[in-house]
């Protein structure tokens, strides 16, 4: 690949822009969607371009008493942590822009920067609210994390490969894994929705007990590139469910009808549900999701074993 | 009638410490003394007879300090019996011993009394907790020789108020300030990773001082006074401070007026219990229930605004009827109304009988036994789910509640659910009441003449509100304008339980436990707030939970 | 703030820069709320304005918890002797640009409760108000117009009479 090639990968396509702008729309698309559930009207169509807008030339007021190098990198780490996660997937349907043996688990690994920087953070700002909001996010991570990987690990595992496009090329080739593992779509779904602290899964910024956690004193611009980081994180980790479950992503119609799809029903779960406790998060996890996906994960090399072709 | 047996089985065990009683309908009064008191309520308590209701206290002085005298009235009481000792103490050196350690809910009513009557009661730490730090010391508004000058000075404040944290300990401050209060009120809780270890509480962001304004006012522009002590239950306040008026004064209100001041108050049950509803679903997490319920308390939104020209307070009280009639167009108007929210009220009440993720958040969640809302004074709704039958519409019956009796809604399951099915089965009950009276509308006026001078005397008004009974003392010495108002909200008498059942709580669950009294800071703050600090010398709601268990401990119950 | 990092940039693109923010401001209001000593009528109202009837998240509006987080903040309540310490202290911790505005009779004179013992004066008197909504308690109609007129404001229109705030108003309730 030439150098042109990789900045416009980098800056413009299927990296950077694209992505900024891309997972703008979903940002729109679920609180539209969420609104709508709730019957109400719901956010205009720029709404998340011009909360991120007015962010970022909003005054940064930065705490005394923190870590200022760690207070203003964390949510650009976060970011960008997203943002090279987006290069690995096949973004738009298209095959990803880089990809090497074991991407996959360099992928997962970027996308959990996101919840340790926020933990970081929180910890950092030394508020208390920013503290017990961190413990929580934290311990999260730790719950949803694993039966997440593993759900993962069962499309890679049936492909017989740790690449993520040759996984995507797999699954167009073959019956959609959402029927052979339901097990394994059902927790990458549900563990995709606690990586975003998605309601009933946002304990770690429940407003009514802890403000807004861990971010509670970040103000403008880093505000601004979490709430950013998260929407890309939304967007390849749709991508990433639906090219490992929904058939694999071909082109960018496939993309959209499917990515649209999944985000419907996690709009439809975060209003059917009240929040559960992080107590109640980590028991769900430990006691059903990763009892689920270790089912399906054995299951499935039972199989192979057995030489089954799935 | 039990009441009066009850009467004289009351006198008859309090009579060696008591110098003279007197009873009227459903009255007793007690005179007693400072030194008699103790063993006087002691002999009270040991009856199993009501809950202590309300302390009220009063100056009968003008200006001099040795003029006159402060009066403390004690009430007592058990539906609509009101049992109440009278203790005179000398204005200049008011002291008397703290009923506490015999009746845990005093102790609130106490600290008020020492602030705003300058009451001094033995036993209770002589720290600021309702008055602002700054408030000079030795003024108390509710004395008759208060002054806003006098109020005007500050007193050196001490070290800054905040949380000190015992070492080990972690505190979290909820408020004044926070997105779980609509209100401002502050908590502050201390935490063991996840679970509470002692909840504690300040209020008196929103005291603005309407007691004493109350004095300041004439008889009729009190109402509007009193319908803004709380925006919420606007039309109870008004409506108990009414009926306390018009009973001084001997005026007999038309029926159709007493009818529609009761359909108003079902109404704002409605429209209270339903917002209470959305925000408790909202403490839970639960944004699309809160979205739900808050666009169908729009409809009772709409009614109220049809009948009265106004969403929230709605002034319908005059001294001596009412401004609004309800005739047939706007009657069926209202049936309309009902018959949409039943059918959304049915639909409530199985989400949060059945959905699975939150009966999570409330079942066996925040349980207050029968014992704990017996003995700490818990009334309305929270002490319903608890299986406490207190409800004035059922017990002393008013207004129109007379010939349109209220079947009561009780729960024995304590919990925070309970106060759930509790609160919506309540909403059935009002919708049958509206309908009821809106069939059976008595004819004739809507107002009678008031008197601009209210007789001298004084009176007790007690109405069920949202959250409860909703206490008005109110005294006359014959003028244009009240002597003295006393308010004691429903919000106040809950505080206790809900404090002392929150330790050992998730923190993520002290939300909602809460907002499972639907507490009212508007209401409690006009007279009242407390505050302690984690710090050993002062008296804390550790004490007053600890006054409960011993109290436990000795049957006394 | 947008201006002092604007510097050493070209006058044009500056313009078109502030522009940007400016339009981002008016479109993304962020409220954060304060009871000074409210009787809660004004601030069930204001929550009513969130709820499906009004759906303020029409207008990019967002009730927050954090003062850190948000632009705007909504006042209710005469300011009590307690409560006026926190009040200046929430409007501190809001970044610039920060707007208020003050909602119900009581934030402009006190209203029922003037010459009350605790009551230290109006909304204004303790920090700058924007805007005044008046009423016992306003309609949610009139919060969102509030709300409206100050972003009027911010454009640099009259407030008045915005007609492309009656606009909004009329088309949008």
């Amino acid at each position: 690949m030439s150098v042109v090639l990789a900045l416009v990968a980098l800056v413009l396509f299927p990296g950077g822009l694209f992505v900024i702008f891309g997972s703008l729309a979903f940002e729109y698309a679920d609180r539209k969607l969420v609104a709508r559930f709730q019957n109400r009207v719901g956010p205009r169509w720029f709404q998340p371009l011009a909360d991120l807008v007015k962010l970022l030339v909003k005054e940064e007021i930065v705490p005394v008493g923190v870590n200022r190098g760690l207070f203003n990198g964390l949510p650009l780490a976060a970011l960008a942590a997203s943002l090279t996660a987006a290069l690995y997937v096949p973004m738009a349907g298209i095959a990803p822009a880089w990809g090497f043996r074991g991407d996959l688990v360099v992928t997962v690994y970027l996308l959990m920067m996101m919840t340790l920087c926020i933990g970081l953070a929180g910890a950092n700002t030394q508020d208390r609210f920013s503290l017990i909001g961190s413990t929580r996010a934290l311990t999260q991570l730790f719950s949803y994390e694993a039966p997440f990987l593993l759900a993962l690990l069962g499309p890679s595992i049936a492909a017989g490969t740790w690449r993520i496009s040759e996984v995507n090329g797999y699954a167009r080739e073959h019956i959609w894994m959402i029927v052979t593992q339901p097990l394994g779509f059902l927790v990458a779904l549900i563990g995709l929705m606690g990586k975003l602290e998605l309601p009933p899964f946002d304990a770690p910024e429940a407003e009514t007990e802890i403000v807004s956690g861990a971010l509670t004193e970040y103000s403008g611009r880093g505000l601004a590139f979490f709430h950013l980081g998260r929407d890309v994180e939304l967007l390849v980790g749709l991508t990433l469910i639906s090219a490992f479950y929904l058939g694999g992503l071909g082109n960018p119609l496939h993309f959209i009808l499917k990515t649209l799809v999944l985000l419907f029903v996690t709009a439809g779960l975060q209003s059917l549900f009240a929040r559960l406790r992080i107590d109640q998060t980590v028991g769900l996890w430990w006691r059903a999701g990763a009892v689920l996906a270790l089912v399906q994960l054995l299951l499935l090399i039972v199989l192979k074993i057995l030489g089954v072709r799935l | 009638m039990s009441v009066e047996t009850d009467f004289l089985r009351i006198q008859g065990s309090v009579a060696p410490w008591v110098s003279g009683s007197r009873t009227a309908e459903n009255r007793l009064d007690m005179d007693t003394s400072a030194e008699r008191l103790v063993p006087a309520v002691t002999a009270l308590r040991s009856l199993s007879w009501g809950y202590l209701s309300a302390i009220t206290g009063f100056d009968s002085g003008t200006a001099a300090p040795s003029d006159g005298h402060i009066e403390l009235l004690y009430h007592f009481c058990n539906g609509p019996a009101v049992a109440t000792f009278r203790v005179k103490v000398p204005r200049e050196d008011p002291s008397v011993p703290s009923i506490g350690p015999l009746v845990p809910s005093a102790v609130m009513y106490e600290r008020e009394l020492a602030e705003t009557m300058g009451v001094k009661v033995a036993g209770l730490p002589k720290k600021r907790q309702f008055l602002s730090d700054d408030w000079p010391e030795n003024v108390y508004p509710l004395r008759k020789d208060f002054t806003m000058e006098s109020a005007a000075a500050t007193r050196e404040v001490g070290p800054a108020v905040g949380s000190e944290e015992a070492p080990g300990t972690f505190i979290i401050p909820i408020g004044p300030q926070h997105p779980a209060l609509k209100e401002p009120g502050h908590f502050e809780l201390a935490v063991d990773g996840e679970i509470v270890t002692h909840a504690d509480i300040r209020l008196g962001y929103v005291h603005r001082g309407i007691e004493k304004g109350a004095e300041d006012r004439s008889w009729v522009h009190n109402i509007y006074l009193m319908e803004r002590i709380c925006g919420i239950c606007s039309h109870i306040h008004a409506t108990a401070y009414v009926l306390g008026v018009e009973s001084l004064s001997g005026v007999a209100v038309p029926p159709r007026a007493q009818t529609v001041r009761t359909i108003f108050c079902e109404m704002e049950r409605i429209h209270s219990h339903l917002l209470w509803l959305g925000v408790a679903a909202h403490q839970a997490g639960f944004d699309t229930l809160f979205m739900y319920s808050w666009r169908d308390r729009e409809t009772i939104m709409d009614l109220l605004e049809e009948l009265s020209g106004n969403r929230v307070n709605y002034s319908v009280n005059l001294l001596g009827g009412v401004k609004y009639d309800i005739d047939g167009k706007a009657a069926d108007s209202v049936r309309r109304g009902l018959d949409f929210l039943e059918r959304r009220t049915t639909h409530y009440l199985k989400i949060v009988t059945t959905d699975e993720s939150f009966l999570r958040r409330t079942r066996g969640v925040g349980a207050i036994t029968f014992d704990q809302a017996n003995l700490l004074g818990t009334i309305g709704p929270t002490a319903r789910a608890s299986g406490v039958s207190r409800d004035l519409r059922v017990e002393a019956p008013y207004m129109a509640y007379r010939d349109f009796p209220v079947r009561p809604v009780l729960d024995s399951r304590c919990d925070l659910e309970a106060r759930f099915v509790v609160r919506i089965n309540e909403l059935f009950e009002s919708y049958r009441l509206i309908r009821e009276m809106l069939d059976h509308m008595p004819a004739g006026e809507l107002a009678v003449p008031a008197p601009r001078k209210v007789p001298e005397g004084e009176v007790i008004s007690r109405v069920e509100a949202p959250r409860g009974e909703l206490f008005y003392y109110i005294r006359s010495t014959g003028g244009v304008k009240p002597d003295r108002v006393k308010v004691r909200t429903p919000s106040l008498c809950n505080w206790a339980a809900v404090l002392s059942v929150a330790v050992g709580h998730k923190l993520a669950d002290i939300p909602m436990i809460m907002v499972g009294i639907d507490p009212c800071f508007s209401c409690n703050d006009r007279s009242i707030t407390l505050r302690r600090r984690g710090s050993a010398e002062s008296w804390s709601w550790e004490d007053l939970r600890a006054y409960g268990i011993s109290y436990y401990a000795g049957g006394g119950a | 703030m947008a201006q002092s990092t604007l510097k050493g940039i070209p006058r044009a693109l500056r313009g078109a820069l502030d522009k940007v923010a400016l339009w981002s401001r008016i479109n993304s209001p962020w409220l954060v709320h304060f009871n000074s000593g409210s009787c809660n009528g004004c601030d069930i109202e204001i929550l009513a304005t969130l709820a499906p009837r009004y759906d303020l998240e029409r207008f990019g509006v967002k009730l927050q918890g954090s003062p850190r987080h948000a632009d705007v903040l909504i006042c209710t309540g005469p300011v009590t002797r307690l409560a006026r310490e926190r009040l200046l202290r929430t409007y501190e911790q809001m970044p610039v640009p920060k707007f208020v505005v003050a909602v119900g009779s009581c934030s402009i004179t006190g209203g029922a409760f003037h010459g009350c013992y605790n009551i230290v004066g109006d909304i204004g008197d303790v920090i700058p108000v924007d805007v005044y909504v008046p009423g016992c308690p306003p309609r949610p109609e009139a919060i969102i117009d509030g709300v409206v007129q100050l972003l009027t404001k911010l454009k640099g229109g009259a407030p008045a009479k915005a007609p492309e705030a009656d606009a909004r108003l009329g088309g949008g309730s």
